[in-house]
């Protein structure tokens, strides 16, 4: 079980920013995908959803071995796919149990028993140490930066995906929050799900350790290797790779 | 005899209709509401025997819902009343001229001249039957005062007046129900509706129109006044009307009274809607928040215009205006504007909108999470009136309207997709 993404080209109406990745998460997998700002580590998240803004060019992805480049977002979902966004859109007047409720829902045939959905739902916040009330908010309105990463692991823990992109989680936590929600995902890593954890600081790696780091420099993934590989860029930085690459270069 | 305060006003209302012409609205030469389709010699203010039993629609509308008291105008009759509540007075306009003559005389007409438009001025000369609801001095409700106005046969003319006096320290909720079959030809309401809120007291009023898909013309103005630290907290929501023209009018009338309005409404077909609101400030010390929020799917027509007016002396003032507007359809068009008077220093006064679309980032949020287009879509649209169907603070009425929306969603379910895929191929 697999999810694999080959020779993958995008590009946005104005340029293109992929220029070629390969990348593959097998279930049990974690792995993180560093880079700096605008390296591509967005796009390349955003079009794994199939985010209409994003045209993939070339090459394609593959979930369990079936082709979802081309897949409605909801399609992906219901394949197993999941995204933590970095910046997640507000849904004024849905609170946020009634939008899990439904999230829960368009995966399932017969709709979710009210105590079952309870349940599961009081698990998870309890994993996330959130509060009781926070359920009842506007889903993402007036949430604080934190607030809306939360918000985001919970819809994680509650959807129980195959495969779960972070699209920088950790940026915009404080310390505490940042535990919390490494804990959470810890947690969540179990044999029959796959992690990838896109993020620009090594800071999360710290508690959530990969197995497999991928950097990313100008839209290509440039330097490939374990944990080992976070603590190298801790140590020595963007600058570094940026240089080691173009030393490389023919 | 009725007191000739009424009957003097109904002659010199009936001069000014009959010196008018039929009016045309046109603001900046871009839109324009004009009624030069509706057939006024034809229609009639027909009279009904009282009945027994509730009609079937107004049924369905109310639901078994308890209420201190309920009253329904069947075209110019009242037809039903019902105090279950003691405490309060609630009659037929026409019978509280003669049973309470000299608060009627107090309240009546107060904020509404009959020499404001060839419509208001008809209102006023040809009313029949009518509400008259008085919630005395202290009482509080906990049930809601329902009032209905009942069109269910075409070819109706119903000239409507309501009076509400909701005395000092009492708290009560009045909601008036506008419902009509989907009938096949023309009718009209014309209508008038005055609300006194004396001090110290708090009235959540609402306003629920739903004329149906017949050709139901809806000329009304609807005026609040709210007293010394009193508080009207009202909701208007329009759900139906082949053209409805109306002026909403909301007054903080003496120091520390505070107004809540926040209205909807969601146009479909060929449906023409223009709503013309004013909030206004006669005196200091007083605040206000306002908020509309209107979809439109279908060829149909929305303007909403509200403005914001602080007259000279009513400093300290602290308002806020929103409109809002979701265009559903590429053959729908809308227009919402904000604006402001204000004649004195020394206010907090300001107003924002948004016409829009619907917001494709928050449509691939939902569908990262499993939501098809058309559920994201309804989703949002649904969450998008929620602020205002919970002001209703109504449970019965609140389910109504959800049910509603939900209703002309579906109905407009293919449309919508249409229009939603067109604009996410366009981007």
């Amino acid at each position: 079980m697999t999810l694999e993404i080959q020779n993958l080209h995008v590009r946005t109406e104005e340029r293109e920013i992929l220029h070629g990745v390969d990348l593959v998460v097998r279930r049990g997998e974690n792995h993180a995908l560093m880079g700096p700002n605008g390296s591509g580590k967005s796009t390349l998240a955003n079009t794994l959803m199939g985010n209409p803004s994003y045209e993939v060019t070339e090459g394609r992805i593959l979930l369990n071995g079936e082709d979802v480049t081309d897949a409605d977002p909801d399609e992906r979902a219901k394949a197993g796919l999941f995204m933590a966004f970095q910046y997640p859109a507000t849904i004024p007047g849905v609170s946020v149990a009634n939008f899990l409720r439904m999230a829960v829902n368009a995966k399932r045939e017969e709709p979710i028993k009210v105590k079952e959905f309870g349940r599961l739902l009081g698990e998870s916040m309890d994993l996330l140490r959130i509060d009781r009330d926070f359920t009842s908010r506007y889903l993402n309105e007036g949430f604080s930066g934190g607030e809306k990463k939360r918000a985001e692991i919970l819809q994680l823990a509650v959807l129980q995906p195959e495969f779960a992109v972070l699209d920088e989680t950790d940026s915009g936590l404080d310390i505490d929050a940042l535990r919390i929600v490494a804990d959470g995902v810890n947690r969540m890593r179990v044999p029959e799900r796959g992690f990838l954890i896109i993020t620009h600081y090594t800071r999360i790696l710290g508690y959530v350790r990969p197995d497999f780091v991928h950097i990313m420099l100008d839209g290509r993934i440039v330097r490939e290797g374990g944990p080992e590989l976070a603590d190298e860029l801790e140590d020595k930085g963007y600058e570094w790779v940026r240089e080691e690459v173009a030393a490389s270069a023919p | 005899m009725p007191p000739s305060f009424v009957e003097d006003r109904r002659k010199a209302a009936l001069e000014v209709f009959e010196s008018q012409p039929v009016p045309t609205w046109r603001r900046s030469g871009f839109w324009t509401t004009t009624l030069r389709k509706l057939r006024l010699g034809e229609l009639e203010p027909r009279r009904y025997t009282p009945l027994e039993e509730l009609p079937e629609i107004v049924r369905q509308d109310l639901g078994d819902e308890e209420h201190a008291g309920l009253m329904v105008q069947r075209g110019a009759s009242v037809v039903y009343t019902h105090v279950a509540d003691e405490r309060i007075v609630m009659m037929p306009l026409e019978q509280a001229l003669e049973e309470h003559t000299d608060l009627v005389a107090e309240y009546f007409a107060r904020r509404l001249p009959y020499d404001e438009g060839k419509f208001p001025a008809a209102t006023a000369a040809f009313w029949t039957g009518g509400m008259f609801v008085h919630v005395p001095k202290d009482v509080q409700l906990e049930r809601p005062i329902q009032i209905v106005w009942l069109i269910d046969e075409p070819g109706t003319a119903q000239y409507a007046h309501t009076l509400a006096v909701v005395g000092e320290f009492a708290e009560c909720k009045i909601r008036e129900y506008f419902v009509a079959p989907d009938l096949a030809g023309q009718a009209l309401h014309a209508g008038a509706f005055e609300l006194y809120a004396l001090p110290g007291s708090h009235v959540n009023l609402a306003h629920y129109q739903d004329w149906g898909s017949g050709e139901v013309y809806d000329l009304s103005t609807r005026r609040v006044e709210i007293r010394r630290d009193a508080q009207v907290k009202w909701v208007p929501i329009h759900l139906g009307g082949h053209l409805t023209k109306q002026t909403l009018d909301i007054i903080t009338a003496e120091r520390g009274s505070d107004m809540r309005h926040t209205g909807m409404y969601f146009t479909e077909r060929d449906e023409h809607l223009d709503l013309f609101s004013t909030d206004k400030h006669e005196e200091g010390h007083t605040t206000g928040d306002t908020v509309w929020k209107g979809a439109l799917t279908g060829e149909s027509r929305a303007s909403y215009e509200g403005l914001i007016h602080i007259v000279p002396g009513a400093s300290e003032t602290d308002t806020y205006l929103q409109t809002h507007q979701m265009l559903l359809s590429p053959n729908a068009k809308g227009d919402a504007i904000p604006s402001l008077i204000v004649e004195v220093d020394n206010v907090k006064a300001s107003h924002g909108g948004t016409v829009g679309e619907l917001d494709e980032e928050q449509i691939f949020y939902m569908m990262t999470r499993g939501l098809s287009r058309t559920e994201a879509v309804r989703v949002l649209v649904e969450g998008y009136f929620e602020e205002v169907v919970q002001r209703l603070d109504d449970p019965g009425l609140e389910a109504l309207v959800r049910r509603r929306i939900a209703d002309k969603l579906r109905g407009a379910e293919q449309q919508v997709r249409e229009f939603v895929a067109e604009r996410a191929e366009a981007a």
